[in-house]
């Protein structure tokens, strides 16, 4: 359990805020009931006392000492009732009750009151109860008599215990269905936060436009949607404008390049021209072709990143077009007598844009006839394993070095100080990488300097019908 | 020949003007549409090259007022915006050619020249240049009256340069007839191609017929010429 979480927390702080009122509370009503059914018991023992000193005493000289308790035995009968009643004076008992029914306590060891009048207690008579013994006092002829009356706290403590099983069953539920309600208020006050998260999860640079679902509940939440929603919007003008940059950029280099393109054409055909300065010109003009196709890659590049080219999406066979490619290029190894070797399973169906997949044979072809040497070897090998197709482009090559790996789909990153560009862009690789992304296809190169570099896609296998 | 040019870019406009009036064109300048638009309305021309963005009338509104006023003149759109909607867009409101900037002058000049002669013209089966000979039906190629063994690709190079004799043609636009677009990359494949149809159609041969105008591209021509 996520012990952080703020559903956690919260949940925590909601139950043990109201277990701790509950055990105050609870500890309130047991000590009310408790002073409450003290003073009751309190009460009806006095009372008794009183009676037995206005009804009884006054005729303890006219009667023998056993008409007395026949006639206490007769109204109160305290044995049978497990009441204690013991009328003294100055030295000397009058009455006391016999052993109760349930030989709770023993009358005779209970002591006799020290100062009048105040309710004792007397504790423990045994294991399970104290007693409430009651004073009251009578003068009758000059003479004080003292009348105790006493009762077993035993009704009271079984009152007082059936309380407290009561609340101690009672918290435990009450703090559950607190609980159980707090997580249910909380899902639903969290709701709208579910709602943005899954809608924010799926939100990337290709719908940077969609936005977030704005609960309408006036407060801190819908804020948060409404400001997530602004800072969305922010962050889509910042990439809107930088991928905006690059295709713009590259636009705006159109018009000068073909005014340069065109003025030195015309210069390098000017056959008045001296060779070495037409030849010059050539050269500027090679130059310049370049720049036009540094220019163009970019807007590529920039225009499948921002998601602004359609990918055509047809069904075509992966090996047959690897083939004829790599046919329509053989006269490059040729010339290097690097032999090219293909081997490719026909069919291998799958879905995508064949001109955009031709343009990744072509680069990668290109790559590896340009950094093989002279003799080498080229593998190209089209196959599929379960449900993904494989186009594979392997070379006996000078090969990149481990540090260099990381870094060789970034734009214009030269891969070797050593190896020149040999006219090329800087921007191949890059080219193959934003097209694998708009396809859904994953690019992965291995390499080991010196024994050459191993270029791989992937792209799902189409399911063809039987 | 009479052609109007476009273009607010005033050095473009300015060197196009230069080449159409050497290969022998009258040409009117128009720097932004709403003049653009006047002058088209009020001659008679053989071939409009378009811009499409444009101080003024744009590109695009000037083209299908044109068309709306039931004007059959061709016209070349010569525009930096290279998607393929834009392509469709204009092809549908009635252009006859569309050429991204930047490009070879020798590309748009080829593909006027093309506007011009797009009707009748028919293309004959044999095509000869000095002693070569291609015969298009056959795909046998020949000089000095010996059969020339060529591969399918070398011959689409020979018979592309054959069609055009006489004209430069830049990399790019070999690579785009004789291969596809995604070779654009990769022109030194053009250079290898060539290489090896001059091994095969010139070497062993006293007069040279492919030439190379060294940042433009390649011509096949006749010596002297």
């Amino acid at each position: 359990m996520n012990t952080r979480s703020i559903y956690f927390r919260l949940i925590l702080w909601c139950s043990g805020l109201i277990a701790l009122v509950a055990v105050l509370f609870a500890a309130y009503i047991y000590q009310g009931l408790e002073a409450r059914l003290y003073a009751e018991m309190e009460q009806t023992l006095k009372r008794r006392a009183q009676q037995i000193a206005q009804n009884i005493l006054p005729q303890v000289y006219q009667q023998s000492p056993d008409n007395i308790a026949a006639a206490i035995t007769n109204v109160y009968s305290p044995e049978a009732n497990n009441r204690f009643i013991r009328i003294s004076r100055p030295n000397s008992l009058v009455y006391i009750s016999g052993l109760p029914k349930d030989k709770e306590f023993d009358p005779h060891k209970i002591p006799l009151p020290s100062s009048t009048i105040e309710p004792r207690r007397i504790a423990p008579i045994s294991p399970h109860a104290n007693m409430v013994i009651v004073t009251t006092v009578a003068e009758i002829e000059g003479i004080l008599f003292t009348i105790e009356m006493g009762a077993p706290t035993d009704d009271i403590n079984t009152a007082l215990h059936g309380l407290v099983v009561t609340l101690l069953f009672g918290l435990p539920v009450v703090i559950l269905v607190v609980s159980l309600g707090a997580y249910m208020l909380l899902r639903r006050a969290m709701g709208p936060v579910e709602d943005i998260m899954s809608t924010a999860e799926q939100i990337t640079f290709g719908n940077l436009s969609n936005r977030l679902p704005v609960a309408h509940t006036g407060d801190v939440l819908e804020h948060l949607s409404v400001k997530l929603n602004q800072m969305l919007a922010r962050l889509e003008d910042a990439y809107q404008q930088a991928s905006r940059f690059s295709a713009d950029a590259s636009h705006e280099l159109r018009t000068p390049l073909a005014v340069t393109h065109c003025e030195l054409e015309s210069v390098a055909q000017d056959q008045q021209l001296p060779e070495h300065l037409r030849d010059r010109i050539g050269s500027v003009l090679e130059e310049t072709e370049r720049l036009s196709r540094i220019a163009e890659n970019l807007l590529i590049i920039s225009r499948l990143d921002a998601g602004e080219v359609k990918i055509e999406h047809e069904l075509y066979d992966l090996a047959t077009l690897a083939k004829n490619t790599a046919e329509q290029i053989s006269l490059l190894a040729e010339q290097k007598k690097i032999k090219m070797n293909i081997t490719t399973a026909i069919p291998t169906p799958v879905y995508g844009d064949p001109a955009k997949i031709k343009q990744i044979v072509v680069n990668l072809l290109d790559n590896a006839i340009k950094y093989t040497p002279q003799g080498g070897a080229i593998l190209l090998s089209v196959y599929s394993v379960q449900d993904k197709a494989y186009l594979e482009v392997r070379d006996n090559g000078i090969g990149i070095a481990a540090a260099e790996l990381p870094h060789i789909f970034e734009r214009f990153y030269r891969a070797d100080k050593a190896r020149s560009r040999q006219g090329g862009t800087g921007l191949g690789l890059s080219i193959v990488h934003s097209i694998c992304q708009a396809h859904g296809a994953t690019v992965e190169i291995e390499s080991k300097e010196n024994k050459g570099t191993t270029c791989r896609i992937m792209l799902p296998l189409a399911e063809v019908k039987k | 020949m009479r052609a109007l040019i476009v273009e607010d870019e005033e050095k473009l406009s300015d060197i196009v003007a230069r080449g159409l009036k050497a290969e022998g064109f009258a040409v009117d300048v128009a720097l932004n549409g709403t003049d653009g638009l006047e002058f088209a309305m009020s001659y008679d021309y053989d071939v409009i090259i378009l811009d499409i963005m444009l101080p003024g009338t744009d590109g695009t509104e000037i083209l299908s007022r044109i068309r709306k006023n039931n004007g059959h003149v061709p016209i070349l759109m010569l525009t930096a915006k290279d998607t393929v909607a834009d392509k469709v867009k204009h092809f549908d409101a009635g252009a006859d050619d569309y050429l991204t900037k930047p490009f070879a002058f020798a590309e748009l000049l080829m593909r006027v020249r093309a506007l011009l002669k797009r009707a009748p013209t028919q293309r004959p089966n044999i095509i000869k240049i000095a002693d070569l000979e291609i015969d298009r039906l056959a795909h046998q190629v020949k000089r000095a009256g010996n059969a020339i063994e060529l591969s399918t690709k070398e011959y689409a190079l020979l018979e592309y340069m054959a069609q055009n004799c006489d004209q430069v043609l830049s990399r790019t636009m070999i690579i785009e007839h004789v291969w596809d677009q995604s070779f654009e990359g990769i022109t030194n494949i053009v250079d290898v191609y060539v290489h090896q149809l001059r091994n095969k159609v010139d070497e062993p041969y006293k007069e040279k017929l492919i030439k190379t105008i060294r940042g433009v591209g390649y011509i096949l021509n006749k010596v002297g010429k």
